[in-house]
């Protein structure tokens, strides 16, 4: 569903990411992890559009959408949670869910969110509907956030550290949470820097180090025995 | 109660001035916030709809609605148009916008003048409406009771689309975070056009219905402008609640105010917007995220065309890798050279020192030639362009060095125009005594007025130096008995250059006078510049939280530079005097502020020489050709002023030091940008522009070392 081949990016004169390749079938968790500075959210904003690609490709559902800008993007299919939330400060939530519905423009194979469905997923919205975005706890922004990315109806979705700073209960909800979604058919692109919550839900995990792929386990094999996981962060620590 | 009653037609006439200037207001408010276009051709969008207005309007209800129809759309395009000429400065920030605008604003008065001749146009209300109707006990205007409603109606609905629709959600989705509003699916590029058409389309609407009360005429754009800006600040950006209370706030000073306390009302505005401003400095008037930061969009039109051309082999440009290579000895003779130390030798140090004195020789060697090819109009046209040289240098040291991007230098231009002409009247003749003393006067009036303005960053310093200048301008109106009023000063003796001098009266005397004052004063302003206290100046520019860290006092340097620009706008006042023998109020005004900070702008606003020499092309432009083309220097000024923001982002000073320099890329260690020459930075490696826009802390990056190789920046508020 979400293919990325050759892919490099950065920023003002530096390269981040280099010469990436990665494949996140429909259904499928795809975790990315790797230390601060690794390169995830370049490849995350890389293929939400939010940054322009220097060499590579990106395919989404087989669509090419390399270069294209971020709400081209959205629309080929792509929902974004971005790392810290960035839910809009002065919209309540019940705006946040207005805007963000977008009844998907092809029929693909999943069933479309709307906003039912998704206050139904995320019932905590649903009681907070008249709240800022801001005024919500950081997990209800969590919740906000994904709900925003979901009603787009997307086939693949990118998770930016959706357990960053929240407690423990919450981030095995979440991760639940991930799951099912890509049990509903999604291809979830999921990056953190914690190996245990990545592996917990993930169909594949790979880890990014200095921008290259420095190793790429199978997700069953890694909850089983987290050591060669745990070796992989390490020597790739320096 | 008598007193309420006889004020009770000027407080309903102040409730619609109020109105009227909300729906503006509110335009404006919503373009700057939204799309980070700091809209100066809005006025100009009102004139276009007051104009429609005026000439459709026949005496029928036919008449205003198409009027209406017509104006409103014109205005709608026209916000199109604006749209569509700012988003490819998005990343460069929000001056570079103001100033194309300003630009813009320039031509379409200048054109609408044109079409519609250089008189006020009256407007014919409909006939049914042009009559007076009983107003507890009063006879009014039935016309403009009519207007309160449909402004009623017209703020309704605006406020109803941006509060309860999904459009209007959109538009605050985009003003809080253009990316994110992007991965919905929506273009923020689609949204900001979208707002600054609706802007557009309600500045037109307002023209068209407001004709009969600010009526279409050759300052009705300014006068649109400038009060709106007031609104825009005292609202405040955030709420359409305090916009609109400001709004009416600034409709009763209008009117309310002239008929109670006429001498006070024209201070009350802008002391006002002063006082809402220094008030909320700490917290910065709501920065928005104007330019996309992050999302690398494709780099604009004119920069790829400007590289390209960079790319191109003319004949006389040295190849890009000699070039390169230059560059790189230079830059590794200057390390060695410093590495030396005490070990350098007595011909590097005269080479640097020729090295370092090389603009101010080319300057010198210009203004010694320019009499042999000048003839004397001319000759006198480049005596008040150094006047004005000096007043972008003032503007460049503040806006380029202290990053506080500045509309009131004109203040203590004006400042020190006054005190020399005052000296004058008194028989102190003596040039360097009229330059010192009125340095002086223009430094203390920095003194005083300085607190309000360094601690401001980013836009906020924008709009209080207009309300310094403004407030400025309307005292020098005001305290006739002084300033002469509007009439303004003339008739004192003439300057002599030196003790027991000849007056200076030639053109010729008169242009060495201030030719030597300039190069003086430029001299002295270089050498403090490039001293150890001008990369104090840099270093508090480029990384203020890490200079306080480390314990400079960075207000206070702040002051000392403002201070100090105050004292070249003084002495460049002073030239004002001698140059041109008298002074009024239009000699000090905006336009004359728009004109000196596009002046820095065009020099590379880091760049002192490139200043004089940007200030030279705008008197060129406006004085000099538009004589061969009379009637349209606006509109060359204007074409100036976009040509400038388009082709020139990172100004002279850019194009000395060459293009391919964006090309070395990398961090801030590039000194080779002093070989500029100018005393500062020339252009930021990369591309990033002339004035690239406030980084928050988060991305800042690593601290650069605070050198003067670093980027210009303006300031921001804390975040």
């Amino acid at each position: 569903m979400l293919r990325i081949s050759g892919l490099s990016a950065g920023y003002h004169g530096g390269t981040v990411l280099h010469d990436l390749d990665l494949d996140v079938p429909e259904g499928s968790v795809h975790a990315v992890v790797g230390h601060n500075g690794a390169g995830k959210t370049t490849l995350v904003h890389t293929v939400a559009g939010l940054l322009r690609p220097a060499t590579g490709t990106v395919e989404v559902a087989g669509r090419d959408v390399t270069g294209r800008p971020a709400h081209r993007i959205a629309r080929a299919g792509v929902g974004l949670v971005p790392q810290g939330r960035r839910v809009f400060a002065r919209l309540t939530v019940a705006e946040h869910i207005r805007l963000a519905h977008r009844p998907p423009r092809a029929a693909g194979g999943a069933r479309p969110w709307t906003p039912q469905r998704v206050l139904d997923l995320l019932p905590r919205l649903g009681e907070r509907s008249t709240h800022r975005g801001t005024d919500l706890s950081g997990g209800e922004q969590q919740m906000l956030a994904l709900a925003r990315a979901l009603l787009g109806s997307p086939r693949v979705l990118l998770l930016d550290e959706p357990t960053e700073g929240l407690a423990p209960v919450l981030v095995g909800q979440i991760l639940d949470l991930v799951g099912t979604l890509a049990g509903e058919g999604l291809a979830v692109l999921l990056v953190s820097p914690s190996p245990a919550s990545a592996a917990q839900c993930a169909d594949t995990v790979t880890v990014l180090t200095s921008g290259r792929v420095t190793a790429r386990l199978d997700g069953p094999a890694v909850r089983k025995d987290p050591a060669e996981l745990h070796e992989a962060m390490a020597l790739t620590a320096h | 109660m008598g007193a309420l009653d006889a004020q009770l037609v000027p407080a309903v006439d102040g409730v619609a001035y109020g109105l009227l200037l909300f729906v503006v207001a509110a335009g404006l408010s919503l373009a700057f916030g939204t799309a980070g276009v700091l809209n100066l051709a809005h006025g100009t969008l009102y004139a276009v709809g007051a104009y429609t207005g005026a000439e459709l309007s026949d005496g029928t209800w036919g008449g205003l609605v198409l009027g209406l129809v017509a104006g409103t759309a014109a205005a709608c395009a026209a916000g199109a148009v604006l749209s569509a000429a700012t988003a490819p400065l998005a990343r460069r920030g929000h001056l570079d916008q103001a100033l194309l605008t300003f630009g813009l604003a320039l031509i379409g008065g200048n054109l609408l003048v044109e079409g519609f001749g250089a008189d006020e146009m009256p407007v014919r209300v409909p006939d049914a409406l042009d009559t007076s109707v009983d107003l507890l006990g009063h006879r009014y205007p039935a016309y403009r009771l009519g207007f309160i409603v449909m402004a009623v109606a017209l703020a309704a609905v605006g406020t109803w689309v941006l509060t309860r629709t999904r459009a209007g959600a959109a538009v605050r989705a985009a003003a809080d975070d253009p990316e994110m509003l992007a991965t919905t699916g929506l273009s923020p590029r689609v949204v900001h056009t979208g707002v600054l058409a609706a802007a557009g389309a309600l500045a037109g609407a307002a023209g068209v219905l407001g004709a009969p009360i600010i009526g279409p005429g050759p300052s009705t754009g300014d006068t649109v402008l400038m009060l709106s800006l007031v609104v825009v600040v005292l609202g405040g950006l955030r709420s359409l609640w305090a916009t609109l209370v400001a709004a009416i706030g600034v409709g009763e000073v209008q009117t309310l105010g002239v008929s109670v306390a006429p001498d006070w009302a024209p201070y009350l505005l802008f002391a006002a917007m002063a006082v809402v401003l220094i008030l909320r400095s700490g917290r910065g008037l709501a920065e928005p995220h104007g330019p996309e930061h992050g999302a690398d969009p494709p780099p604009d039109p004119a920069e790829r065309l400007r590289r390209r051309l960079a790319r191109v082999p003319w004949p006389w440009r040295p190849a890009l890798a000699e070039r390169r290579a230059k560059a790189a000895a230079r830059t590794a003779a200057k390390a060695a050279a410093a590495d030396g130390g005490g070990a350098r030798t007595g011909s590097g140090r005269v080479a640097a020192a020729a090295r370092a004195a090389a603009p101010l020789l080319a300057l010198i060697a210009v203004l010694a030639l320019l009499p042999t090819v000048l003839d004397a109009y001319s000759l006198s046209l480049a005596g008040y362009a150094l006047a004005l040289g000096l007043l972008a240098v003032s503007v460049t040291v503040v806006t380029g060095y202290a990053g506080l991007p500045t509309l009131g230098q004109t203040a203590p231009f004006a400042v020190g125009a006054y005190t020399t002409a005052k000296l004058a009247e008194n028989d102190w003749t003596v040039g360097p005594v009229q330059v010192a003393i009125s340095a002086v006067a223009a430094a203390a009036f920095c003194v005083v007025t300085g607190p309000a303005v360094i601690r401001a960053r980013g836009t906020t310093v924008l709009m209080i130096t207009v309300a310094v200048g403004e407030l400025t301008a309307i005292a020098i109106g005001q305290w006739k008995s002084v300033t002469g009023g509007t009439d303004g000063l003339a008739g004192f003796p003439s300057t002599q250059a030196f003790w027991g001098g000849e007056p200076l009266f030639e053109e010729l005397a008169i242009y060495q006078y201030a030719a030597v004052v300039v190069v003086c004063v430029v001299a002295v302003a270089l050498v403090l510049l490039r001293s150890p206290a001008g990369k104090l100046l840099t270093g508090s520019r480029e990384a203020e939280e890490r200079m306080r860290a480390s314990g400079h006092p960075v207000t206070r340097y702040l002051l000392v530079a403002y201070v100090g620009a105050g004292a070249l706008a003084g002495a460049g006042g002073s030239l004002l005097i001698a140059v041109q023998s008298y002074v009024s109020p239009a000699d000090v005004g905006f336009e004359i502020a728009a004109l000196a900070l596009l002046a820095a702008v065009i020099g590379g606003i880091t760049s002192v020489i490139g200043a004089l020499v940007g200030a030279g092309l705008i008197v060129y432009t406006r004085d000099w050709l538009a004589g061969s083309w009379p009637g349209h220097g606006p509109l060359l000024l204007g074409v100036l002023f976009v040509a400038a923001v388009y082709l020139l982002p990172r100004g002279l000073a850019g194009l000395v030091s060459g293009a391919p320099r964006a090309a070395a890329a990398g961090g801030g260690d590039d000194k080779g940008g002093h070989d500029a020459g100018e005393g500062g930075p020339a252009g930021r490696p990369g591309g990033a522009g002339r004035l690239p826009a406030p980084r928050s802390p988060a991305d800042a990056g690593p601290p650069e070392p605070a050198d003067a190789g670093s980027p210009v920046r303006v300031r921001k508020g804390p975040t």
